[in-house]
C-alpha cells in the first residue's frame, strides 16, 4: 500500500536541496499590489444576494402551483378567482 | 497616545487555514496554493522544490478555498468564500502576471443564523455549481450555465439544521450533496440530496446512512471509478455508496485533515490531533469496493491542511505549530517513520500571550511569543535583525585580521583573502573550482602578524605588519619596495588606502607614507604625547584614493583627534569622556553626509557629523551595541555603503533619509569582517567568529528575526523578570500516551539567555495557571512571580475554586512565599499602588501584602468591585484600572485610597465580547474584541452630566481581520531619541494567526496627511477579486457595520513603497505633495516594524 506514489512530473523535486529542517524557513514571496482595472469582474458576473427571501419564493411557487391546479380542474377560470390568489408586492 | 491610530503588520500571518494543488499560473505549471487567514501565497512546483510565486492579500478572512476547472479551460480557477460573505473567482493571466477577477458577488442573506461549524463552499465537481452553507436551514446555489458563467444565486432549504460537513458526490448524472448532520438527539447520520437546478430544490438522493459514529466530522468524496464518500469518526472509518458499506475501526484519534494522493481516489493522507500522518486505503476489485485499511505512517506537525505535491512530496499545512514541507520513504527509519521533514516554514501562531523585553540590553525590544499548540507547542523570539546566508566556511581559530585584496587595480573582483593570526599571515584564493584554497603572495611577510593590508595604486599591494610597510606587485605578487620601522619601535596600528598609509608605533610616533609606482615615501612624522589605539585615512572625499583627513583615537587621554594630511596638522580633538579608550575610527560618508564613527573597547559607539572642510566634529551621538570592543568596516550591498560593527553584538549601521540606523546582525559574535567580493562569492562578506571563517552574503536589512525554542508543550502565559534574569511561564503539557487524557499543568522557569527550565512548580489536579506576573510590592524589596489560577473540574460551568500562588526566585529555583485561595478563576494579575489587583470571575479584587509576626508573608484582602459577567483583561494606570469583560466590553474603575474602595467610573455600553485590552494613555483605551475588531474609547471627564461622565465613548473603530490575543507596550525596533519614529507611541499586538503587528499613535496632522494618502491609495491599489478596501476595514458584528474611524491601514499605507514610479507621481499629483516627501513619510513609518 506505501510505495508507486504518483508523479505528474518527475522533474518536481528531482535538484531538491533540503535545509537543515530543525531550522525553520519563512517563504514569503513577493507581495502582490494590483493596479490595473481587471480586478473588477465582468458586469454580468457580479452576482448579488438574493432578491426574494426563500420564503417569500416558496409562497409564490405555492401560489402558482395551486393556480395550475385550479387552472386544470375549470377550463375556464375566472378572472375575479384567480384575482384571489395571494400578491406580494416586495 | 493618542486617538489617531495606525495599525500595521509586523509579521504577517502564517498559520496555514487551506491548501490546494492544481494548474493555476499555467496548463503545465503546478502550483500549490496557501492560505493563510487574510493572505494566499502561490508557489510553484520545480525540480529545485517549493518557489514562492506571490504573497497576494485578500480582503476578507479566507473561509474556503478550492480550485476547480469549469469545461474547456486549460487551467484551473480559485474559487474563494470570505467570512463576511463575500466570494470570488480568480484566474492566473500569464500573459501580465496579474491575478484577475472572473467573478465575484456577495453570498449574505438578510436573515439567516450562521452556521456553528463554520461555513462550507464547495464546486461541483462537474462544474455546476457552486454550493454553499453559511446559515442553517439554507443552502445557496450559485449555478453555472454551460459557458462556465454563473448565474443569479439562490438558497434551498435544508432540513437538517447541524450540518457538520457537505460534499458533493462524483459520477452522479444530477448534481449530489452529502450531507454529514447531527439530530436533536445528538446521533449523527448522513444523506444524499440532489440538487434540482431549475426548481430550485432538493430532490431526496440516491442513499443515506444512519447512526455513524458520535465522533464523525469529516467527509471525503471518493472520484470514479469507486465514487461514494469516506465518512471519518474518532473510532471508525466507513465508506459508503449507493451499492456498498466498508467500515474499520481506528485507534481513538480526531482527524484535522486530509489530502487524496490518487487520482483515482484509493489513497488518502489522515493528520489528526496529535500530528499523526496516516495513510488509509480503499482496496478494490473491478471497481468495486472490498475494504479499507490504514496504516500510521509518523509525525508532523498538527495538520490543518494536507496536500500531496508530487513524487512523494506533500505540504502539511499547520495551524498549531510550523508548517512542513515533508517526503513519504518508502522504508521506515529506525523509529518507524515513513515520513521525513524535509523543510518547515516558520509559523508563530496561536499567539496565546507575549512578552516585550529587552534581553541584549541595547535598547531594541524583543517579543517572546507563546506560540503553537499541543505538542507543538514553543516560545519565539522575535526581533529585528539582518541575516548573514552562509555561501562557504571553514574552520579557523585565532583570527586577528582580514582584508580582501584584487589581482589587479582595475579588476572588478577580489581574489585574495589575507588571513592575519598572532604569528603568521594566511593568504586565501579562488582557484579555477571556486574554491577557496591557500595561495601565496611572495613579496608578502606570512611568518609575522598582519597589522594592515590594502589595494595599492598601479597594480600594487600593501602590507604593514609590525617592523615593515611592504610594497608588493599585485601581478608578479614580488616585493617592489620596503619602508623598515625605527629600529627601536615597533608599528601598532596602521592603516591604508590606495596610496597613502599611516602607521603609528609606540611612542606616540605617527608616519604618514605616501605610495607610488614602487616607491614608498615618508611625507611626515610627528610625535603625539600619548600612544595612538587606532587609525582610519578612509577616502570621503572626491577622490576615491586620496583622503586629506586621518582620524586618530588616543589611549590615556581618550581622545580623538582629526588631523590634515599630508602635514599631519591636528584640526580638532575631540575628549570622548569616560576611562575607555576608542578601539576603531572610521571616517564614512552616507547620502552625501561625512561621519566620524568611532568605536569604544565597551561596545558603546560614537558617532559625528565631520565637516570635510575644515574638519570639524558636530552632533555627537552615542548608542551602546554590545559589551565588547567593536572593529568597524564598511562594505557595500545593493549599491549602499554600510558599516559592519563587528563585536559581541555585530551590527549594521547604515543611513536612510540621512539617518544613520542600526540593525542586529543575527550571529553571536563576529571579531573581524572584511568584504570579499568575488567572481565566486558576488557581494559576499568574510566573517570570522567563534573559530570559523565563513564567506556569506547580507540579507535586506529591517527584517525581522526569528528564534524557535520548542517546548512540546503548550505555554499560554509568559512573563520575564529582569533582576533574575528569567522568564516564568504557565504551561500545559497533553498526555498523548494515556487513555484517560490527563493534561498536566506547570509553572516554569526558563533561563533567559538559554531558555533552558530551571525550576518546575506542577499545579494541582484540575488546576491551570491563568495569569502571570512579575512585582513587588509596598515596604518589600524582593521581586515575586504572582501566578492566578483557576481549578477547572469538568462538572463546573465556571471555575469555583483558584490560587494566587507568590514565587520567589531563589538560587535559580522557585520558591512558594505565598498562597492565597480565590472563589473563582484569576484572570488577571496587576502590580497596582505596591498591591496585587486581581480579576476573579465576576470580581475585581485587591490583596494587600501584609508582614506577620513570625515574619512570613501573606495576601491580604483589601477592596474588591462587583459586577462584571467575566472581568478577564485588566490594566491599570495610576488609580485609574481598566477592565475588559468577556462580553461586556471595557469599564474604567477607580481606587479610591481614603476609602479603599474600588468604584465604576465609566463603561461602554456596548455588548463587545472583548479578548484584549490596553491603556493607551490616560484618556483613551484600545480593545479588541471577538469579530475581530479593534476599537478605542475615550474617558470623558469634561461631561457635564453624570451620565456623560459614566459613559465611555466610542472614538475609533477598525476591523482588524485577526483575532488578537494580548496588547502590549513596546516596540521591536531600536528607538533613537534622535529619531522621529521615536517619539510616536506603540503597542503591539499579537493574534491566533501569528501576527505581530503595531498600533501606533500619531499627531493629528500626520493623521490627516496619512488619510488623505490611504484613500487615494485605495483609487490605485485595487482588491484582489474586486474586494473592497473600505468593507474590508469597516468595524464589522453581529450587530452594525460602520466605516473605520480613526484607525489607519498602514500595510495599505506602506505599499506605496511598492508602487512603480507613474503610479507614486498619479498620487502625488492627487495629494499635490512631491514624490520624494512622500516617499520619505511613508518611509518613516516603515521604521515602526
Amino acid at each position: 500500500m506505501l510505495g508507486s506514489w504518483p508523479s505528474i512530473d518527475p522533474h518536481n523535486f528531482s535538484q531538491f536541496k533540503p535545509n537543515d529542517p530543525s531550522n525553520s524557513k519563512r517563504m514569503t514571496p513577493v507581495t502582490y499590489r494590483p493596479t490595473h482595472d481587471r480586478t473588477v469582474p465582468p458586469p454580468d458576473q457580479v452576482i448579488g444576494p438574493e432578491a426574494k427571501n426563500i420564503l417569500v419564493r416558496h409562497f409564490y411557487q405555492h401560489a402558482e402551483e395551486k393556480l395550475r391546479t385550479k387552472r386544470a380542474s375549470s377550463e375556464n377560470p375566472s378572472p375575479e378567482r384567480a384575482s384571489k390568489v395571494p400578491s406580494f408586492c416586495l | 497616545m493618542s486617538i489617531w491610530n495606525y495599525v500595521v503588520t509586523a509579521h504577517k500571518p502564517t498559520n496555514v487555514t487551506h491548501s490546494c494543488v492544481g494548474n493555476f499560473t499555467g496548463p503545465q505549471e503546478l502550483n500549490l496554493i496557501v492560505a493563510k487567514c487574510t493572505r494566499i501565497e502561490i508557489h510553484l512546483l520545480t525540480p529545485q522544490g517549493l518557489q514562492p510565486m506571490l504573497d497576494v492579500p485578500i480582503y476578507g478572512r479566507i473561509a474556503t478555498l478550492e480550485l476547480f476547472r469549469p469545461h474547456g479551460e486549460t487551467q484551473d480557477l480559485l474559487f474563494i468564500a470570505t467570512e463576511r460573505y463575500k466570494f470570488c473567482v480568480l484566474q492566473w493571466d500569464a500573459e501580465t502576471a496579474e491575478v484577475i477577477t472572473r467573478a465575484m458577488g456577495d453570498v449574505s442573506d438578510r436573515i439567516g443564523r450562521p452556521t456553528d461549524n463554520g461555513q462550507i463552499g464547495i464546486v461541483d465537481p462537474d462544474c455546476r455549481l457552486i454550493g454553499l452553507h453559511l446559515y442553517d436551514g439554507l443552502f445557496k446555489v450559485i449555478p453555472f450555465d454551460n459557458k462556465g458563467q454563473l448565474k443569479e444565486a439562490f438558497n434551498i432549504r435544508l432540513e437538517e439544521l447541524q450540518v457538520l460537513d457537505i460534499k458533493f458526490l462524483y459520477g452522479c448524472p444530477k448534481p449530489t450533496i452529502v450531507v454529514l448532520y447531527q439530530d436533536n438527539k445528538d446521533a449523527r447520520h448522513v444523506k444524499t440530496y440532489e440538487v434540482a437546478l431549475k426548481d430550485k430544490d432538493f430532490v431526496e438522493g440516491p442513499w443515506s446512512q444512519n447512526n455513524l459514529d458520535n465522533g464523525a466530522e469529516l467527509l471525503i468524496p471518493v472520484p470514479p471509478p469507486l465514487c461514494g464518500v469516506l465518512i471519518i469518526g474518532e473510532e471508525t472509518i466507513v465508506y459508503c455508496s449507493a451499492s456498498a458499506f466498508k467500515a474499520i475501526p481506528i485507534r481513538p484519534s480526531i482527524t484535522r485533515a486530509y489530502g487524496r494522493v490518487d487520482a483515482d481516489g484509493s489513497r488518502y493522507l489522515l493528520g489528526d490531533h496529535n500530528g499523526l500522518l496516516h495513510l488509509l486505503v480503499i482496496t478494490h476489485e473491478k471497481e468495486k469496493v472490498t475494504g479499507l485499511k490504514i496504516e500510521l505512517l509518523g509525525e508532523t506537525s498538527v495538520a490543518s491542511s494536507i496536500s500531496y505535491l508530487d513524487n512523494a512530496v506533500v505540504f502539511v499545512g499547520s495551524s498549531y505549530g510550523d508548517s512542513q514541507l515533508v517526503k513519504l520513504n518508502l522504508q521506515s527509519d529506525a523509529r518507524g517513520s515513513y515520513v521525513e521533514v524535509l523543510e518547515r516554514y516558520v509559523n508563530l501562531g496561536p499567539i496565546v500571550d507575549f512578552c516585550v523585553v529587552d534581553l541584549e540590553r541595547q535598547g531594541q525590544g524583543q517579543v517572546v511569543t507563546c506560540s503553537g499548540a499541543y505538542k507543538d507547542g514553543s516560545l519565539r523570539i522575535v526581533r529585528n535583525g539582518i541575516g548573514i546566508n552562509e555561501q562557504a566556511s571553514v574552520e579557523l581559530q585565532g583570527i586577528k585580521g582580514m582584508w580582501s585584496l584584487r589581482s589587479a587595480t582595475d579588476d572588478p573582483y577580489d581574489t585574495f583573502l589575507v588571513v592575519s593570526f598572532i604569528s603568521e599571515t594566511r593568504i586565501l584564493a579562488m582557484n579555477i573550482e571556486d574554491e577557496l584554497e591557500e595561495t601565496e603572495i611572495e613579496g608578502f611577510c606570512s611568518n609575522v602578524q598582519t597589522l594592515f593590508c590594502h589595494d595599492a595604486a598601479c597594480d600594487q599591494l600593501v602590507q604593514v605588519t609590525s617592523n615593515t610597510v611592504r610594497l608588493v606587485s599585485s601581478t608578479t605578487r614580488v616585493l617592489r619596495t620596503e619602508w623598515h620601522a625605527p629600529a627601536s619601535y615597533s608599528i601598532n596600528v596602521a592603516t591604508a588606502n590606495a596610496t597613502q598609509v599611516l602607521l603609528a608605533t609606540g611612542g606616540g610616533h605617527l608616519v604618514y607614507l605616501e605610495i607610488g609606482d614602487g616607491v614608498l615615501t615618508e611625507v611626515k612624522h610627528t610625535q603625539l604625547e600619548h600612544d595612538i589605539s587606532c587609525l582610519d585615512i578612509n577616502p570621503i572625499g572626491d577622490n576615491p584614493n586620496y583622503s586629506q583627513l586621518a582620524a586618530v583615537g588616543m589611549w590615556t587621554d581618550i581622545s580623538v583627534r582629526i588631523f590634515s594630511l599630508p602635514d599631519l596638522n591636528l584640526i580638532t580633538k575631540e575628549h570622548l569622556g569616560g576611562e575607555i579608550i576608542p578601539r576603531s575610527v572610521l571616517l564614512c560618508s552616507f547620502e552625501g553626509i561625512s561621519y566620524l564613527l568611532c568605536a569604544l573597547g565597551d561596545g558603546h559607539l560614537l558617532n559625528f557629523v565631520l565637516n570635510t572642510s575644515n574638519g570639524e566634529l558636530a552632533d555627537r551621538k552615542k548608542v551602546s551595541l554590545g559589551t565588547q570592543p567593536i572593529t568597524l568596516r564598511t562594505f557595500s550591498s545593493k549599491n549602499a555603503t554600510h558599516v559592519f560593527a563587528a563585536s559581541d553584538r555585530p551590527t549594521v549601521i547604515y543611513s536612510s533619509n540621512k539617518k544613520l540606523l542600526y540593525s542586529n546582525v543575527n550571529l553571536k559574535e563576529v571579531s573581524h569582517m572584511c568584504p570579499f567580493n568575488s567572481a565566486a562569492f558576488p557581494d559576499s562578506l568574510a566573517i570570522a567568529k567563534e573559530g570559523e571563517l565563513t564567506i556569506g552574503t547580507i540579507d535586506d536589512i529591517q527584517k525581522l528575526h526569528i528564534r524557535s525554542i520548542p517546548l512540546g508543550e503548550h505555554a499560554r502565559r509568559i512573563c520575564h523578570q529582569e533582576q533574575t534574569r528569567t522568564f516564568a511561564i504557565c504551561s500545559l503539557k497533553y498526555n498523548q500516551s494515556s487513555a484517560d487524557d490527563s493534561d498536566m499543568h506547570f509553572i516554569r522557569l526558563l533561563d533567559d539567555q538559554t531558555f533552558e527550565f530551571i525550576s518546575t512548580y506542577p499545579l494541582d489536579q484540575f488546576e491551570c495557571g491563568c495569569s502571570i506576573l512579575s512585582c513587588s510590592f509596598s515596604d518589600d524589596n524582593n521581586v515575586y512571580y504572582c501566578i492566578g489560577t483557576a481549578y477547572v473540574v469538568p462538572e463546573e460551568n465556571e471555575p469555583s475554586k483558584g490560587r494566587i500562588l507568590v514565587f520567589a526566585v531563589e538560587d535559580g529555583k522557585l520558591q512558594l512565599i505565598a498562597e492565597k485561595e480565590t472563589k473563582g478563576a484569576v484572570y488577571s494579575l496587576n502590580a497596582f499602588n505596591g498591591k496585587l489587583l486581581a480579576a476573579i470571575n465576576q470580581k475585581i479584587q485587591l490583596y494587600k501584602w501584609m508582614l506577620r509576626d513570625d515574619g512570613s508573608r501573606e495576601l491580604q484582602s483589601e477592596c474588591g468591585h462587583h459586577g462584571h459577567i467575566l472581568a478577564l483583561y485588566v490594566q491599570t494606570r495610576g488609580d485609574f484600572i481598566v477592565v475588559g469583560d468577556l462580553m461586556k466590553s471595557i469599564s474604567l474603575l477607580i481606587y479610591k485610597h481614603e476609602e479603599g474602595a474600588i468604584e465604576e467610573r465609566a463603561r461602554d455600553y456596548n455588548a463587545n465580547w472583548m479578548s484584549a485590552v490596553e491603556i493607551l494613555d490616560d484618556d483613551i483605551y484600545l480593545g479588541a474584541e471577538n469579530n475581530y475588531n479593534l476599537f478605542t474609547v475615550r474617558k470623558n471627564s469634561e461631561g457635564t452630566t453624570d451620565e456623560e461622565r459614566g459613559r465611555l465613548e466610542v472614538v475609533g473603530e477598525y476591523h482588524l481581520g485577526e483575532f488578537v490575543n494580548r496588547f502590549r507596550h513596546g516596540s521591536l525596533v531600536m528607538r533613537l531619541p534622535d529619531s522621529d519614529v521615536g517619539q510616536i507611541p506603540t503597542v503591539i499586538f499579537g493574534t491566533v494567526n501569528g501576527v505581530i503587528g503595531v498600533v501606533a499613535s500619531l499627531p493629528h496632522d500626520q493623521y490627516v496627511f496619512l488619510e488623505k494618502l490611504q484613500m487615494n491609495l485605495r483609487k490605485v491599489i485595487k482588491g484582489v477579486g474586486g474586494l473592497s478596501h473600505e468593507q474590508w476595514r469597516s468595524f464589522y458584528n453581529e450587530k452594525k457595520t460602520a466605516d473605520a474611524k480613526n484607525f489607519l491601514d498602514g500595510d495599505l499605507i506602506e505599499s506605496f513603497l511598492d508602487l512603480n514610479r507613474n503610479r507614486m507621481e498619479e498620487i502625488s499629483k492627487a495629494m499635490s505633495v512631491s514624490v520624494e516627501e512622500l516617499m520619505k513619510r511613508v518611509e518613516e513609518l516603515t521604521r515602526l516594524h
